[in-house]
């Protein structure tokens, strides 16, 4: 009677344990598998705020009139991967890289160009000031910027950042960002993973992309000026959200604006908008009309020099 | 979507396997010796044969050797074309009686002749023009004399003690009907009165005997427990007489034994008479029958069993749940209709995931890992609970048993999809000119007797 008892609860208690170590090997996959395609939930957070405070802190400069900066330049960047890991689809027909891919080399390159030449990087805070013509900056100051948040930025940028003793800023498609962590493939196109985002936090100041509004209508207007603005309101809600409120900055997707959206920036407490049209920044630009300067693939060190006026 | 539902259904599937291993496990103690009970009730076996010239002295001879002794046995002979009638003329020494008369309640084929054995008063044999299995089983109920009927396919051998185990189950005035325990008679060797179980056999017939331990020892006794047996195995089934005749006998269909399980629970639900009845499963009532030895008999047997559920499935499609009750509905519907074919459904899924979709080829090979697990956790759990009833391999045939579950588990099993699906197809391709399918009635003779008879 008592033997049967330990036997059926030894029995039980195998049959338990090897059925959790299996359900527990393939938890992870199924969770992905149910995941996949599917957009970061709209009423979820990153749960950034404790990694980003760093970017509040504003520097002092103390410097004479003559170091003072006078305009700046701010750099546009998307994908940055190494030369060896490009695949075919990385390519245009006619054999040139995809405009919005920067060699992982070229990028080292001009990281070092900054470095050796005393640059610093400016905050989100920092830029507004100077163009608010708050804030004193030295003439050698940048503004970096990623858009689209793609998981290259966090494996090839981040680090390389860290070794400058940067910082940038990522403009992310907050809907793009994966639940769950995959392997990096440069081949496809991958978005952050809520792990790369919190990785990477302390490199990177994270503002919004829109939610899932970085597309074309089918006569190709982009989303922002084609779709009605309840709509676009709604969309860059979630975005706001999902960054734990974070409303510093918008990038609009191809650079595409209209009135009404300017004004929808504003009421969302958005405080700067940038665009790409490529030009310096001053004191007095425009804040919701930030120029910037887009880097493409296999720019000679020269042609950058030209782009961050290094003489 | 596709993958959330498929997960859903994997989540009840694994809830009903989890209740199929554990119950059995904890409600099966240690065998019990069969209570010979003082009082015998009255049971009458009714044996329909059609074309069993081959075996239907395995199965006299399993009804001779019964430790019982207030039973008759009505042999129903449904219009063979063979010698059956002539076999059974030569071993009984059969004359025309008079004393059996019909009620007259139930209609069937006409009765060309009753005969009494000289040999064995209490065999009788009914001699009709052909009409199908539910229809020899309507013709012998007409006949019966005793209060318990059993109904018993003429290729099944009895165990001598059964008939006192279903005694000893009727003593419940609950119990309206019940199904016994059938066992694969090639998966036996020895006498019939202390049968061994072997595994020396065919991949094929291991298979089924795997299956039919499986489907008894825990599916029917967890189903019994939950009151929601759905059908009591045609080969070896007992019913009260009186509820047999207020269903109105069988429905002439191939799927007569689930029919009937079917109605006996519609019975219950709706007859104020029967208001506390219900049916059980005896594991004690024990009864060997002989199964197909080839891929192409099994293959019909089981297009004959699909095509029989389905038929069942709409012919009782507006009952469900209100007229039969919800726990068998439920089990019928969930268990038996979906889940019957989502075992092999893990396994069908991940050539087709990485045909489609390379991503979701790991959730494909979780499914089968965990369907194949639970499979085996089955087969052993069968056999620690056959065993508790006495069915225990040597030393030297259990490392082949335990060897088979496995193997079993990711070969055989996925037959039962092929089945499923190939006779759900043909069922709805010619739904109205199946039912003249026949038992085949080409089988050897049985291992059990052929040892015996050295």
């Amino acid at each position: 009677m008592k033997r049967r008892l330990l036997f059926n609860l030894t029995f039980t208690a195998i049959f338990l344990g090897l059925f959790s170590l299996i359900i527990s090997l393939f938890y992870q996959d199924v969770a992905r598998a149910l995941d996949q395609n599917e957009f970061f939930p709209t009423n979820k957070t990153f749960d950034l705020q404790a990694c980003q405070q760093w970017r509040n802190e504003i520097s002092s400069f103390d410097l004479t009139p003559k170091e003072k900066a006078t305009e700046i330049t701010i750099l546009m960047y998307h994908r940055v991967i190494p030369e060896d890991k490009l695949e075919d689809n990385h390519f245009e027909q006619d054999g040139s890289i995809v405009s919005t891919i920067v060699l992982k080399e070229d990028f080292e390159e001009q990281m070092q160009l900054l470095h050796d030449n005393g640059y610093i990087t400016l905050t989100l805070e920092e830029l507004a000031l100077f163009i608010k013509n708050e804030l004193d900056i030295p003439k050698r100051s940048i503004v970096l910027t990623f858009d689209d948040g793609f998981k290259d930025n966090a494996i090839e940028v981040a680090p390389i950042l860290r070794e400058h003793h940067f910082h940038a800023t990522s403009f992310v498609i907050t809907g793009a960002v994966n639940k769950y962590d995959a392997t990096y493939e440069p081949g496809e196109y991958q978005y952050f993973s809520v792990d790369d985002l919190h990785n990477i936090c302390d490199v990177f100041e994270f503002e919004s992309h829109t939610y899932n509004f970085h597309k074309r209508m089918e006569d190709h207007t982009p989303y922002l000026t084609g779709k009605p603005i309840e709509e676009v309101r709604e969309d860059l809600e979630a975005s706001i959200i999902n960054l734990n409120g974070q409303n510093q900055a918008f990038a609009s997707p191809y650079g595409a604006f209209n009135e009404e959206n300017l004004a929808l920036f504003k009421e969302l407490g958005f405080n700067m908008a940038f665009t790409v049209v490529p030009d310096t920044v001053k004191p007095g630009t425009d804040i919701y009309q930030i120029p910037r300067k887009e880097i493409y693939p296999r720019e000679t060190i020269e042609e950058f020099k030209v782009k961050i006026g290094l003489k | 979507m596709i993958l959330k539902i498929t997960l859903v259904l994997f989540v009840f599937f694994i809830f009903f396997q989890f209740v199929y291993i554990l119950y059995p496990l904890y409600a099966v103690k240690e065998k019990e010796k069969i209570k010979k009970l003082g009082n015998e009730k009255g049971v009458s076996i009714i044996i329909p044969a059609y074309n069993e010239e081959k075996v239907i002295l395995n199965c006299l001879e399993g009804i001779r050797q019964l430790d019982y002794h207030n039973y008759e046995a009505l042999f129903v002979n449904d219009g063979s074309t063979d010698q059956t009638l002539d076999v059974l003329h030569t071993h009984l020494d059969l004359q025309v009686t008079s004393t059996k008369l019909p009620t007259g309640k139930i209609p069937h084929e006409e009765v060309k002749e009753i005969y009494q054995s000289n040999l064995y008063p209490n065999i009788y044999v009914i001699d009709k023009k052909n009409g199908g299995k539910a229809d020899a089983l309507n013709a012998g109920t007409e006949y019966v004399a005793k209060e318990i009927v059993v109904t018993l396919d003429a290729d099944s051998i009895m165990d001598s003690m059964s008939l006192h185990a279903i005694n000893v189950s009727f003593e419940n005035k609950e119990i309206v009907a019940a199904g016994g325990l059938v066992q694969i008679q090639q998966g036996y060797t020895g006498d019939l009165q202390k049968p061994n179980p072997i595994f020396s056999i065919k991949g094929l017939i291991r298979h089924q005997v795997l299956q039919y331990m499986t489907a008894f020892y825990l599916h029917k006794l967890t189903q019994a427990k939950l009151n929601s047996i759905t059908v009591i195995a045609g080969a070896f089934g007992a019913f009260r007489k009186k509820a047999l005749f207020d269903v109105d006998g069988y429905r002439r269909t191939v799927g007569e034994d689930m029919d009937i399980t079917l109605k006996v629970h519609r019975l219950i639900k709706t007859n104020k008479n029967y208001k506390n009845n219900r049916l059980t499963f005896i594991p004690q009532a024990i009864c060997y029958t002989e199964c197909p030895e080839n891929f192409r008999e099994l293959y019909n047997q089981r297009i004959r069993w699909q095509k029989a559920f389905v038929d069942c499935i709409f012919h009782f499609r507006k009952s469900f749940f209100r007229k039969l009750g919800f726990s068998p509905s439920f089990f019928l519907l969930f268990d038996s209709l979906f889940f019957g074919t989502i075992n092999a459904y893990p396994t069908i899924l991940i050539p087709v995931t990485l045909l489609f979709n390379q991503d979701n080829y790991i959730v494909a090979a979780g499914l089968f890992s965990v369907a194949t697990f639970l499979a085996i956790y089955q087969g052993i759990v069968t056999l620690v609970v056959s065993r508790r009833f006495g069915i225990i391999y040597s030393k030297k045939q259990l490392p082949r048993v335990l060897f088979f579950i496995p193997l079993e588990a990711i070969s055989y099993r996925l037959l039962g999809l092929l089945f499923v699906t190939t006779g759900t197809l043909l069922y709805f391709k010619n739904k109205n000119s199946w039912y003249v399918s026949k038992r085949v009635g080409t089988k050897e003779q049985a291992l059990l007797l052929e040892k015996k008879a050295v």
